[in-house]
């Protein structure tokens, strides 16, 4: 690996990212928040500097640079990009005095879509606070690095690396062969889905900035809202529903939903297995649930208020239209299951994803039918066709670390004083990116209560579970480090040759 | 008519003999070795590639009204009948062994292109035949005619079928059934009233679909409805194509053995219900580890007639009671039966059929070959100057009897008294020797 290519492609996405601030430091303006605005304009001005600095002192010029973009070069890069945007997007927090723990916390759990806050008295933050929360989460949902490969010419090639490093679903899911295009296609369905949100939810009463901010966690799968009560702050069931819908949309691969759209087809949607399994989970979940709830308050009001949970959940949003925290055991042990679940592949929830539970079910029957037919060709299978072994095994070792990441984390914030309840769902929230647990933690609560240490615990957990663990822990393999140099001698080495060969042009 | 057949395999050679005696046929293949087959018949044979115009230029092919490509390479073939069709006006048919050939029908898809006529997959044609006696419970062979409204089914009469209790003049057999003929002791005839059955008979029954199914009901109590268990072995093309067509019923559970394990993970791969189990079919530990005693039917359809032989017969010992079996060299079928299979099946027998019944076309076409050649069902138009007259009135034959009278889009079966007129189509079922004698009655002019 080589350092000093990480570093420059590290300040060619930093610096980029510092334009956004605009977008936030113009609503501050415009709500006349003048001490919120000057949050946003230094962070905007730390963050230009940073990634020029790290640019620069990366040293070779991008084209040749990232055009060689190795597997483990890109890993790291995207997984030191996060962390380093999430610091710097933290600053506006930080400026207006939220203590350094609470504003990383805030700022990873907006660009990972999490949607855990620590803020605990929601009138001492601006609207341009707000607003810059809701985009952190747009800008996490379908990731801030596939935004930066389909507007950045020079990502053509290493983009790809960087791409699937920050979406690496079980397969790699492609609409157009170019992964530039790609990129642009799938984020412009979602800017689309995000503008008729908008739309449908200004016409259903909300103003416009409580619009444009729901819209964008919703499609973001984030779930912070400015409303401290969050959706049922409202008490408006056409809001409810449009949520509803559009929580689906988000929970559903992007990837396909823009073929399905772009081709007319709808036989498709029906057609995939995942698509199939995840509706399936909804409906049962949501069945479930009414029964548990029972219908004292009508059926429709009941049948909403199960389907807005179970979908806010299981796409890892976690809006709330009730508090959920005064539920029955009962009730509330069909989210948690929904918990360790999460959206499809390809979409902007997080978790272990629908389609890595399908596969890894199959394989399981699979193995137990072998016992029975020891000589058997057993494939496990997905939309007809066979799963390759590596990505079985890839499937299996990312439960298994999921799981490790998921243990480990629950002991420490238990450790540390909470209650089990409350660890293990503040963990799984964390690393499902999904917001609110129960207990401590609650729909109505907030994690500011928690132990500093265990705060830190879960931001990493957040950025481990954004990135699915892999991306994560294969950078941190010491090899990794080990085989590190600053500059590029392979480089060179190879031109040597070249010059060796007599290939090198006079 | 001129006919010319590239290569001289199963395929060609057969081809040739059937059609010699009334045709000019020329024979070409690159092997002079295959040349000794047809010494002894009354072709022309070439030495040369089907895809040569010189050669095909040597057999006259400006003239010829057929051309046959059965060489064992798809491409050769496609090559071939397009030079044929470019050089003479030569109607063509063209064998191939894999699907991609073929369109989405099934049919030639986009080779007419190429000037192909007809396209022939007798790996597919093999598949559907075994897939019919598959689903027929308890028959040996199963035909379906007409577009589907006349049914054939064999059965090997068990003792104590119901069938032997009396004279076939005592037994109430399904309305719209026939017994159309007997095989005892090696001979086929067709039964009068009086022939009374007996166990180990074959007999052939044709009828209309709903009277089949009484048939079957009656020869085979209890057993519609459940579940059938089917054990493939060989997942070569026959196999798979077989596996697919039967994975179509939801009452049959499927097994393929196969000894290749690449080619067993790409049949997992790609079909869906069935158990792909890696392993050698021919050996008896593991036939009996994977229970296939408990198979229903018991299908070996490996490339290769020893261990096919060895497959099923193992298969038998341990308890299979219905054993099909494919077989490649034409000699071996009658022999297979003789010693206890069920059914023996070649993939060459049902793509001669078929090219004969395409090159023989018009008034008569031969719809189906059974017992290995011993007889046929012809479809007939009667010819205008027939004279009309009551079945009855024509006398019983031994060898031939009208199954069938087709009228409109159903089937009659005939009684004594049912009428054969002018223009009439009809079914009608004859040993191999009365065939020509059968059609010139009906139509004035040889099959």
């Amino acid at each position: 690996m080589r350092y000093s290519l990480v570093v420059h492609v590290c300040g060619v996405l930093v610096r980029l990212f510092g334009g956004m601030f605009l977008a936030p430091l113009a609503v501050a303006l415009y709500y006349r928040e003048f001490e919120d605005a000057a949050g946003f304009a230094v962070a905007a001005i730390v963050t230009l500097v940073v990634g020029h600095l790290m640019r620069r002192a990366g040293g070779t010029s991008a084209e040749e640079a990232v055009e060689r973009m190795r597997r483990v070069e890109g890993l790291a890069v995207v997984a030191a990009a996060w962390l380093l945007i999430a610091h710097l997007a933290a600053i506006p927090y930080a400026w207006i005095g939220v203590g350094p723990i609470d504003a990383l916390f805030e700022s990873m759990s907006g660009l990972t879509t999490t949607g855990a806050t620590v803020f605990k008295d929601f009138s001492a933050f601006g609207r341009g606070i707000f607003f810059w929360r809701s985009m952190t989460q747009w800008l996490g949902g379908m990731g801030v690095i596939a935004l930066f490969v389909a507007v950045l010419p020079r990502l053509a090639i290493g983009g790809r690396e960087l791409f699937f490093a920050e979406a690496p679903g079980p397969s790699e899911d492609k609409v157009s062969p170019q992964i530039r295009r790609t990129a642009a296609l799938l984020w412009r369905l979602y800017a689309g889905l995000t503008v008729l949100q908008v739309g449908a939810l200004w016409l259903a009463g909300l103003s416009l900035f409580d619009a444009v901010c729901h819209a964008m966690t919703t499609l973001a799968a984030g779930g912070f809202s400015p409303h401290p009560q969050s959706i049922a702050g409202y008490q408006n069931p056409a809001v409810e529903w449009i949520i509803i819908v559009f929580m689906f949309l988000a929970g559903a691969n992007f990837a396909l939903q823009y073929r399905a759209l772009s081709r007319r087809d709808w036989r498709m949607l029906v057609a995939d297995e995942e698509l199939r399994v995840y509706a399936g989970i909804v409906v049962a979940a949501t069945l479930l649930l009414v029964l548990a709830l029972g219908a004292a308050g009508g059926v429709v009001p009941t049948v909403r208020t199960a389907l807005f949970q179970v979908l806010s959940i299981l796409t890892t949003t976690g809006y709330a239209s009730v508090d959920f925290q005064l539920w029955s055991e009962q009730a509330k042990m069909v989210l948690l299951v929904l918990m360790f679940i999460g959206g499809c592949a390809g979409s902007a929830g997080g978790g272990p994803k629908v389609v890595r539970h399908i596969v890894l079910a199959r394989y399981t029957l699979q193995s137990l039918r072998r016992t029975l037919h020891p000589r058997a060709v057993l494939p496990v299978k997905l939309g007809g066709r066979v799963v390759p072994e590596s990505i079985l095994q890839v499937v299996v070792v990312f439960f298994l670390f999921y799981l490790l990441v998921f243990s480990l984390c629950a002991v420490i914030v238990v450790a540390l004083g909470a209650d089990i309840m409350t660890g293990v769902t503040a963990t799984i929230a964390s690393l499902g990116n999904i917001g609110p647990g129960f207990n401590e933690v609650g729909p109505m609560a907030h994690y500011g209560d928690l132990h500093p240490v265990s705060r830190v615990a879960l931001i990493l957990a957040m950025w481990i579970g954004r990135l699915e663990v892999l991306t994560v822990l294969v950078v941190l393999r010491p090899e990794v480090w080990r085989s590190g140099q600053w500059t590029a001698k392979g480089r060179s080495a190879a031109r040597e040759a070249m010059a060796e060969a007599g290939d090198t042009p006079a | 008519m001129r006919i010319v057949i590239a290569g001289g395999g199963q395929v060609g050679s057969s081809l040739a003999r059937a059609l010699a005696a009334s045709h000019e046929v020329f024979v070409i293949d690159h092997d002079p070795e295959v040349a000794d087959v047809f010494q002894a018949m009354d072709v022309e044979f070439l030495v040369g590639s089907g895809t040569s115009e010189e050669v095909l230029g040597r057999a006259g092919i400006a003239q010829c009204d057929f051309f046959v490509a059965a060489t064992g390479l798809d491409e050769v073939n496609i090559v071939g009948c397009a030079l044929a069709s470019r050089l003479g006006r030569a109607e063509t048919v063209c064998l191939v062994s894999r699907p991609e050939f073929l369109g989405a029908a099934g049919t030639g898809g986009r080779l007419g292109a190429f000037g192909i006529s007809r396209v022939v997959w007798p790996e597919a044609q093999l598949a559907a035949d075994i897939e019919r006696i598959v689903t027929a419970p308890g028959a040996i062979d199963a035909e379906v005619f007409a577009g589907g409204i006349v049914r054939l089914l064999e059965y090997r009469l068990a003792a104590g079928s119901p069938l032997t209790a009396t004279t076939l003049g005592g037994l109430r057999l399904p309305r719209g059934s026939l017994i159309v003929a007997v095989k005892r002791a090696g001979r086929i005839f067709v039964p009068r009233g009086s022939t009374r059955l007996q166990a180990a008979d074959k007999v052939i029954v044709m009828g209309t679909p709903e009277a089949m199914h009484a048939v079957e009901a009656l020869l085979n109590p209890g057993r519609a409805g459940s579940r059938l268990l089917v054990t493939i072995i060989g997942g070569g093309d026959v196999g798979f194509q077989l596996a697919q067509r039967l994975e179509q019923t939801p009452s049959i559970d499927l097994r393929v053995l196969e000894r290749d394990a690449d080619r067993g993970t790409m049949l997992a791969g790609r079909l869906s219900r069935t158990l792909v189990l890696n392993g050698d079919g021919t050996d008896l530990e593991f036939l009996e580890s994977e229970n296939v005693g408990r198979s229903d039917v018991l299908v070996s359809v490996i490339d290769n007639d020893e261990r096919n032989l060895l497959a099923s017969l193992l298969g038998r010992q341990l308890g299979v009671p219905k054993v099909i079996t494919r077989v490649g060299r034409p000699a071996n079928l009658r022999l297979f039966e003789r010693v206890g299979i069920d059914v023996a099946i070649s993939a060459r027998g049902a793509a001669v059929a078929s090219i004969l019944h395409h090159i023989t076309g018009g008034a008569t076409s031969l719809l189906a070959i059974v017992e290995h050649g011993e007889a046929r069902v012809f479809e007939l138009v009667v010819s205008p100057s027939f004279e009309p007259r009551e079945l009855k009135d024509m006398g019983a034959a031994e060898d031939a009897i009208v199954a069938a009278i087709l009228r409109g889009n159903r089937a009659i079966v005939p009684r004594g008294d049912d009428r054969i007129e002018p223009g009439d189509r009809i079914v009608v079922f004859c040993t191999q020797d009365a065939a020509d004698r059968v059609c010139t009655f009906f139509t004035g002019a040889a099959s």
